[in-house]
């Protein structure tokens, strides 16, 4: 039983007393999304941080390159001292703190845990120094704080949300008949209007549908018309940070047809069609795979993923009835079914169950020390870099389909040197009373498993306390849940 | 562009008939062969890399984003001027681009393409192991696979015991614990963890947790150096599996400094710092890259390229016959085109792929046919392509 609170959680601290009736317990934190836990100064809309990006983008591609054209070195200078000017090493750290103290500190961890499922499932991959700046605050506004409400609103301020737009090339998604198509300026400038497919593509394959909708290459294109224009709006001076609007003078005009349905010209049918994506059946088969497939096991069953379809259709895709249902059929399969964690959940559990979580992510306290312009210390950097140490960085995805959910891929010679290593760290986060507490290893285990007594016996085969934590995290009861 | 079809059979014909001339290969088995192959992630553009000579059709498309100084390979192919490891490569007789060529993926899905450029299947997501790991099974070669990033890729599955290198700062725990959690995975039947764990006390051994240079580390240009180190002892991997991201340009492509040219530059550099550490066993090795897909003939807007489908593979190594660029031209008119808009493949990547293999494990091209690609229609490319 006590395996749940790992399954759905990241465990129970040493001295935490187990929740009495714990289905109950998970399901109640995913019915509403209080206040972040973390209380830092520094906390930004992606529309603020825009500004800072901007800074970046502009100076180091404009400005830069050509005053130092001739330098090298003069231009690496000035290439890390924008760096400092802008924050760029110093927001990753504070948005992971933000998004790991709602793992280790709150009272919803459940609600975390598939906070981080949604945003792996709505990627902003590693582009256009998106994860320095824009997608921590992406994830917060456009993902967690439209976890109490339906999945269609979900998808639909997703799919509009700056970064998103940005990171699948929606800007340059142009009507090639559309008014601005047309005009003389491109066919001087060789700038033909074209269609751009790659955000309606992972609209459909990624965020909806999945390729069992069947959709054909001519659905793809003909949803690709129907975003154009959804782009940063233009200015003379720059393209880019404003505000994504709807730019009806790039929209290619006429009627379009996808997957059967003819949808008008125009601004209103990006939102009909994203209806009619997140009311396929393929889309509510694809997202309760997915979500089997994160809590519970590689290779969830009909049986499994068929409550959380039910709750879908009587809920019309309301993402807490869906959270629900996921976490009854994850309790009903808790003993059956043990799924192998991913890095990041992995990492957070070891803090968790350690008790260490006072001194993980890092306090605000030294967080909010930060000032623009001064090098960003190494202890500040270091949860950042972690996570990409770690091959899991929920900012830094390769591709737009983020990171798997299969055991398989993190099973791998390095991926299991990391967590040796990364457990020993974990027990270096602790106070020296805690180092040198003999009794420390028997409370974590007596807490989190059924059967304290075998896993007692091989922990104490170690030598010392450091050697005791990067064992019992390693043994197949923690790295699996 | 002199190139036409009628020249390339023609051209296949002979190599066929003097094919028969060749001496029959010395016994290979004594020699240990290596196979290295780059996955260039979404989409490598084929003629970005290898543009063709004088063709209207392609510099009219492409007008912003054209390679200029490029280097001239033969009357009809020319070498992007920055892949300056792969020309010395070339140079040596060494260096091979099969063009026009493609797995037989249509759709653009880089997720898709991705998925079966690395399971050599037809079906997205159907196959749960890599075309690399089925031959190396079939060859008996377990433990002998090196992938040189963090998880391990779906090319090499399909053999248990591969290894893998992506460097990292820190000291690995002794040995007393090692040897207690690899006794407690053997009780509980964690097959793979003690795999795992088999390696890591091997690497404890050999100390190679770092390797060199700081934050260069893990930088493909050093991991070639190390996974070199490896492959060219006797008892080291015969498969080595690096990845360069980057190739999905619909924006900024650019021409000679573009984005797209840093993705080849770093191929480029796996290839040259390979070449150059492998010392001798480069003599007994087949480099060779797989994309998912080309990219569209036609720049678009944001000077950059949308998924296509025909693109190149680069080869190298002293497995290869001859520098050449073995081609099927099929034109770029627009009839020509593949839905009139991509360079169209007449080469199935996959032949290009199991011949190699064929080469380097020393299997029969049919079997490698059979058992790795289900008996599907692939063309035995090993006496025009390799030395046999």
């Amino acid at each position: 039983m006590k395996n749940f609170f790992r399954k759905v959680a990241f465990g129970l601290k040493p001295e935490e007393k187990a929740p009495s009736d714990p289905l109950t317990w998970a399901q109640k934190q995913v019915e509403t999304i209080p206040e972040l836990n973390w209380k830092g100064k520094h906390i930004y809309s992606e529309k603020e941080m825009r500004k800072y990006w901007i800074t970046q983008r502009v100076e180091e591609d404009r400005t830069l390159r050509k005053k130092y054209k001739n330098d090298p070195q003069g231009l690496r200078r000035a290439e890390k001292q924008l760096e400092n000017d802008t924050g760029a090493k110093y927001w990753p750290t504070n948005e992971i703190c933000m998004r790991h103290a709602e793992g280790i500190r709150s009272d919803n961890p459940v609600l975390a845990k598939l906070w981080y499922f949604w945003t792996n499932h709505f990627t902003i991959s590693d582009t256009q120094r998106l994860p320095e700046f824009s997608t921590g605050a992406y994830h917060r506004e456009f993902i967690r704080a439209n976890m109490d409400k339906t999945f269609e609103t979900m998808v639909q301020e997703a799919t509009v949300a700056w970064p998103m737009i940005m990171h699948l090339d929606n800007k340059d998604n142009i009507g090639p008949k559309s008014e601005s198509g047309r005009q003389e300026w491109r066919r001087r400038e060789k700038k033909p209007a074209t269609l751009n497919e790659n955000h309606a593509r992972e609209l459909m394959e990624l965020h909806t549908i999945s390729p069992d909708g069947g959709y054909t290459q001519e659905d793809v294109q003909e949803l690709a018309k129907i975003m154009t224009g959804w782009r940063p709006k233009w200015t003379k001076k720059s393209d880019q940070g404003t505000d994504i609007r709807f730019m009806s003078d790039r929209h290619e005009p006429g009627k379009k047809n996808v997957l059967g349905k003819t949808y008008k010209n125009g601004r209103k049918s990006l939102k009909i069609v994203i209806k009619d994506l997140v009311n396929h059946p393929s889309c509510r088969e694809f997202i309760a795979t997915k979500l089997c497939r994160y809590l519970i096991t590689d290779h969830p069953t009909k049986e499994m993923i068929a409550p959380i379809i039910k709750a879908w259709e009587q809920s019309d895709g309301h993402l807490p009835e869906v959270h629900k249902a996921a976490i009854k059929v994850a309790f009903e399969y808790n003993d059956k079914y043990k799924k192998f964690q991913n890095p990041e959940n992995w990492w957070l559990q070891t803090i968790n169950m350690s008790g260490a979580s006072y001194a993980y992510p890092v306090p605000e306290k030294k967080m909010d020390k930060f000032q623009l312009g001064i090098l960003v210390s190494e202890n500040l950097r270091e949860p950042n870099w972690r996570l990409e140490n770690i091959g899991y960085h929920p900012y830094k995805a390769k591709q737009p389909n983020g990171y798997s959910d299969i055991s398989t891929d993190w099973l791998s010679t390095e991926l299991i040197i990391r967590r040796l290593m990364y457990a020993k760290e974990a027990f270096h986060q602790y106070k020296i009373k805690d180092q040198i507490d003999d009794t420390i290893h028997e409370k974590i285990i007596r807490t989190n498993f059924d059967n304290p007594d075998k896993i007692l016996k091989i922990v104490a085969k170690a030598k010392s306390n450091e050697e005791k934590h990067m064992i019992l995290f390693n043994l197949p009861e923690v790295l699996r849940a | 562009m002199k190139i036409s079809r009628r020249d390339f059979l023609k051209g296949t014909a002979t190599s066929l008939f003097l094919a028969g001339f060749n001496l029959p290969a010395l016994a290979t088995s004594s020699r240990k062969k290596n196979l290295v192959v780059i996955m260039l992630r979404g989409g490598m553009d084929g003629l970005c890399a290898v543009p063709v000579i004088g063709d209207k059709n392609f510099e009219k498309r492409r007008k912003s984003i054209l390679i200029e100084d490029t280097i001239k390979l033969n009357s009809d192919f020319a070498l992007h001027p920055r892949l300056i490891g792969f020309n010395k490569c070339w140079n040596e007789n060494t260096g091979t681009i099969v063009h026009a060529t493609s797995i037989p993926y249509k759709q653009r899905s880089h997720f898709e393409g991705q998925n079966l450029m690395e399971s050599g299947g037809k079906v997205p997501y159907q196959e749960k192991t890599g075309w690399v790991g089925r031959a190396m099974k079939l060859a008996n070669l377990q433990g002998d696979g090196l992938a040189l990033s963090l998880p391990m890729p779906l090319l090499l599955r399909g053999i248990p015991k591969n290894n893998n290198y992506f460097p990292t700062w820190g000291r690995l725990p002794r040995k007393d614990t090692l040897d207690l959690l690899k006794s407690v995975y053997a009780d509980s039947s964690e097959d793979e963890l003690l795999q795992m764990m088999n390696f890591i006390k091997k690497r404890k051994d050999e100390q190679m947790m770092g390797g060199t240079g700081g934050g260069d580390r893990q930088k493909n240009k050093n991991l070639a150096r190390q996974a070199a180190k490896y492959l060219r002892k006797s008892d080291g991997p015969r498969v080595a599996v690096f990845e360069v991201n980057g190739f999905d340009t619909h924006a900024a492509q650019g021409g000679v400094d573009g984005t797209h040219t840093e993705c080849l530059v770093e191929m480029d550099e796996i290839i040259n710092n390979l070449r150059d550490n492998l010392q001798e066993a480069y003599k007994d090795t087949i480099i060779l890259t797989v994309t998912e897909f080309g990219r569209t003939i036609k720049q678009n807007g944001g000077n950059g390229t949308e998924h296509g489908y025909g693109t190149a593979i680069f080869m190298a190594g002293g497995l290869l016959k001859k520098s050449q660029v073995h081609t099927d031209w099929p034109g770029l008119k627009r009839k020509e085109m593949y839905e009139g808009r991509d360079l169209n493949a007449t080469i199935d990547a996959r032949s290009v792929y199991a011949s190699a293999m064929s080469t380097v494990f020393d299997l029969d091209f049919k079997r490698i046919q059979k058992d790795v690609f289900w008996g599907e229609e692939l063309q035995n490319l090993s006496d025009k392509l390799f030395k046999t």
